[in-house]
């Protein structure tokens, strides 16, 4: 089947079939490799994306649903040089150690901050809850996330 | 010491191309021609192969080829392995655990290959497994391995022919034949550490070419590049020099699943039928855990023995390690976890039993901890129990029998001043914790405190060598190749923090080269052991002191002086009458009329581990390397309804000798200690009544998430390690060795609920505070 997809910006029409996943699209068709595959079963969260708005795994995410969206990549948040304020407060604050699972936290925190800028650090530990980091024991991301909403805001 | 760039808290190198996407990880990579592979896993735990059918598969479509162990490729192959060489590259006559792999499909997409991989059909004749390391050790257990006693091994394996033992090991200490000859009062109990998995959250994968010359090309998510080159120059008779081993510039986590080899070398046979293509081969989550290497798994009995007073006397203690279908890799797990599980105390008797034993669940390999863990949980759990019997506090035991220095280990080691202080280790946790208010009993909580204490020394070959290359630019930047890999420990941050700190220049100013080829990149044994900072560290620092020595040269020939009267400063060399500034050296010293003298500051160095040796087999005594100390606190809360246990806070207190970078050091802390609530609470691998495994994803293997992250207190003791580059010592592995006795002992204390088999689940502490409400 066709879909027609936008992915930070650009518009796209490619050929898939029923079971070709969006995290497959973006990796393999589009070759924007940022997003991560831990486990295509949507149990790591490494291959969180914004998809109108709101964030999804995309592992689990097939042609119907993703036919006609806008996407948000790890790709696509930055300006040139400069890092979105997101990607900058996980730099300050260390909550990167492998990186793997760096690109989903911060594109489910693209999402929570898009819509709710003043989350609560319960509501921040909430949406990160099924996001695996097996390196950080997890303290550096929530001080990164609560850093990026103050970054965010000023 | 008061240093301008080491222990001082420098921004990780790599973050930035982390934090956009820009990593390249293994399955990021991107080749012309490239095949895909897809592989036919058992099923079953135990059989023989009677036939293999592929017709259906070899014609479905996008296929190039099928491949079984009947294959021509696999002709008289050899077996893989670097200390015993008992697996073969793939299933052809037995299958020995359910996740090995009896075919491998190479077609066009992963689709196609996934299809045709479908479309086989295999015949076994199923024999009777075993999966626990006692039953496999039984009279009549199902013999695994026919040909053990007859594989090539090194010389400290003593396999018994006939049963399922590959490795042994006894250590004995002092009076071995009667350990507890003037002991008072002895405990001992029963102990379980299940097997695990790393859960790195990248997948294993690989991409192998054989170019057309007949030189092999391999990338990898491996921490252990040199290693690789070695089993393959053995597999396939090539010379080292035309294997060409690549990492990507990042790995997606690792924790020892990715050291030594897992999927290579099968994938090296694979590639080599179709020579011109890349072949690529990633794993799924399931076959992480089925088909490359699991954790731990060990079953033990441990005694202990003291005077009336609380002195340790003696220790005896049998560890029987389920090690899965193949040895190599899990063999000295075996060793380590014999003579660490004394713990940091001192005994005048050991007799300490280590058994390495086949199995049917895939094979077991380095779990950071690597033996350490297993071993120590169960010193650390009898200690209390031995207070508890004894009558004394159980912290004043452990305090009073921490080793001292001028006594001797369980190898006979003496500990030095310099190995680092255990006590003050000790008591910064407990004064730590008791800053901290424990909860009062509540309707629905009970509240408990737990401590351990821990010592570790790196396993690693015993001439385990790291080497560098130090280039020095004409604007003195400076360029450094490691063969070390970066997988999240920060080697790039730290490493370079010691680079500035010895040539006196800003740290901004060098870059550790992020590529690793073994065609280019100096030797590294492998990145295991917690070994980067400090012997990778030792080695810049030696290629940093004849960098500055070459400067000097250059210098000392226009000065017409002697070069060690000299002196570097970073920015020029001078003595007391005159200067050059470092630019005009950099490249030799040109005259005016362009003329030049000495030479281009380039230069290697190099770091092996010394005096470490290998096992006597009579005896079971060698000298490991250096040891770290540290002791680990915990609170817990325990639902009186659910048998939940929450880790509310824990405490690490690690003598690192010195702290290079506070903020990488602490990442190490607070990852380990949550991978330690993980084995204390929720990991366990588990198969079904016919051998399959049941945890075989994310979700039926949990691992901890964010509501499951305690407070983390984290204080670093620094006594300097002589033989450490600016006095550091291994501390990586270690936070991950406390969490489960100290947890366990939480529990107790606040329950009377003794939990020796890991994990505490909720089911399992119900049951306990069930039992106790009938008792």
């Amino acid at each position: 089947m066709k879909v027609s997809i936008t992915v930070n910006k650009i518009n796209y029409t490619i050929e898939v079939d029923e079971e070709t996943s969006l995290l497959n699209v973006i990796r393999n068709h589009l070759n924007l490799t940022g997003t991560k595959n831990g486990c295509s079963q949507g149990h790591c969260g490494a291959c969180t994306v914004v998809m109108n708005n709101k964030a999804v795994k995309s592992c689990l995410i097939k042609p119907k649903k993703y036919n006609n969206t806008q996407i948000t990549t790890i790709e696509g948040i930055q300006t040139g040089f400069k890092l979105h304020p997101i990607q900058e407060a996980f730099v300050q604050k260390n909550a990167v150690q492998c990186g793997f699972c760096t690109p989903g936290f911060i594109m489910e925190l693209f999402a929570l901050f898009s819509n709710e800028l003043t989350a609560s650090k319960k509501r921040i530990e909430e949406v990160l809850e099924d996001h695996l980091c097996r390196c950080t024991g997890y303290l550096p991301i929530i001080e990164a996330a609560l850093l990026a909403q103050r970054l965010i805001q000023r | 010491m008061d240093y301008k760039y080491v222990g001082k808290p420098f921004p990780r190198a790599d973050a930035f191309e982390k934090v956009t996407g820009t990593a390249e990880y293994i399955d990021d990579l991107r080749f012309p021609r490239t095949l895909y592979v897809k592989v036919l896993r058992a099923g079953v735990p135990h059989a023989l192969i009677k036939s293999i059918d592929c017709t259906l598969a070899e014609s479905s479509t996008g296929v190039i080829k099928v491949l079984t162990g009947k294959s021509k490729i696999f002709e008289n192959h050899k077996l893989i392995g670097t200390c015993i060489f008992d697996q073969p590259p793939i299933a052809s006559e037995k299958v020995r655990h359910t996740g090995e792999v009896i075919a491998a499909v190479i077609a066009h997409t992963e689709k196609q290959a996934k299809e045709a991989v479908n479309k086989i059909t295999v015949d076994y004749e199923e024999l009777p497994a075993v999966f626990d390391p006692l039953e496999a050790i039984a009279p009549n257990a199902p013999l695994i391995h026919e040909k053990n006693g007859d594989y090539t091994h090194l010389p400290t394996f003593q396999p018994i022919p006939s049963t399922n033992i590959f490795f042994k090991y006894n250590l004995k200490k002092g009076n071995f034949t009667n350990v507890f000859e003037g002991a008072d009062v002895c405990v001992e109990d029963d102990f379980e550490y299940p097997l695990m998995n790393h859960a790195a959250i990248e997948p294993h994968g690989a991409i192998v070419y054989w170019d057309l010359t007949g030189e092999i090309h391999l990338w990898s998510s491996s921490q252990a590049p040199f290693i690789l080159r070695e089993v393959l120059a053995h597999l396939f008779d090539l010379e080292m020099n035309k294997i060409h081993i690549h990492i990507p510039n990042y790995l997606g986590g690792g924790f020892g699943g990715k050291s030594d080899y897992t999927i290579e070398p099968l994938l090296a046979y694979i590639g080599k039928t179709v020579p011109g293509n890349y072949v690529k081969w990633i794993l799924t989550r399931e076959e992480v855990f089925k088909g490359t290497v699991l954790g731990r798994g060990m079953k033990g009995h441990m005694k202990i023995g003291a005077k009336k007073d609380g002195t340790l006397v003696g220790i005896e203690a049998q560890l029987y390690f389920s090690d899965g279908a193949y040895g190599d890799t899990s063999c000295n797990i075996v060793l380590a976890a014999g003579h660490n599980c004394a713990g940091p105390y001192f005994f005048s008797n050991c007799n300490l039993k280590s058994f390495g034993i086949y199995t049917n669940t895939p094979p077991v390999g380095a779990f950071r901890g690597y033996g350490h863990p297993e071993g120590q949980f169960m010193i650390e759990r009898l200690m209390e129990k031995l207070a508890h019997k004894l009558g004394i506090d159980s912290n004043q035991l452990r305090f009073h029998n921490f080793l001292k220095p001028g006594q001797t280990n369980s190898l006979g080691q003496t500990i030095a001043e310099h190995n680092g202080d255990i006590r003050k280790c000790f008591t910064l946790m407990t004064d730590a914790l008791e800053t901290i208010p424990l909860p009062k009993e509540e309707s629905k909580y009970i509240f408990g405190r737990g401590v351990s204490a821990l010592v570790k020394s790196p396993v690693q070959a015993a001439n385990a060598s790291s080497s560098v290359m130090l280039k020095f630019n004409e604007d003195l930047t400076v360029n450094l190749s490691i063969g070390g890999i970066e997988l999240g420990q920060g080697n790039r941050t730290v490493l370079a923090q010691i680079a500035a700190e010895k040539l006196q220049i800003p740290v901004q100013r060098i870059r550790i080269n992020p590529e690793i080829n073994t065609q280019l990149s100096p030797y590294e044994w492998q990145t295991v052991a917690s070994m980067s900072t400090m012997r990778i560290g030792n080695a810049i620092i030696d290629a940093a002191e004849k960098a500055i020595m070459q400067f000097k040269v250059n210098a000392s020939i226009v000065f017409d002086c002697d070069p060690d009267g000299l002196i570097y400063n970073g920015i020029k060399v001078s003595n007391e009458n005159q200067s050059i500034p470092l630019e005009r050296l950099v490249l030799g010293y040109q005259y005016p009329d362009g003329h030049t003298v000495g030479d281009p500051v380039f230069s290697t160095g190099s770091s092996v581990v010394r005096n470490v040796t290998l096992p006597d087999l009579e005896s079971g005594k060698y000298h490991p390397y250096e040891w770290t100390f540290g002791s680990q606190g915990v609170d817990v809360r325990i639902n009186k309804e659910t048998g939940e246990v929450k880790v509310l806070h824990v405490v690490t207190v690690l003598d690192v000798g010195q702290v290079i970078n506070p903020e990488t050091a602490k990442g190490q802390i607070m990852g380990g200690v949550l991978q330690g609530i993980g084995a204390s609470l929720m990991e366990k691998i588990e198969f079904d009544e016919k051998g399959e495994m049941i945890t075989k994803n994310l979700h039926r293997y949990r691992i901890p998430s964010i509501s499951d992250m305690p407070k983390y207190t984290c204080i670093f003791v620094e006594n300097p390690q002589p033989n450490g580059p600016f006095g550091c010592r291994p501390m990586a592995e270690h936070p991950i060795i406390g969490p489960p006795p100290a947890i366990m002992n939480a529990i107790q204390n606040a329950t009377g609920i003794s939990i020796n088999k890991l994990p505490a689940t909720p089911q399992k502490v119900l049951k306990g505070l069930e039992k106790q409400r009938l008792a």
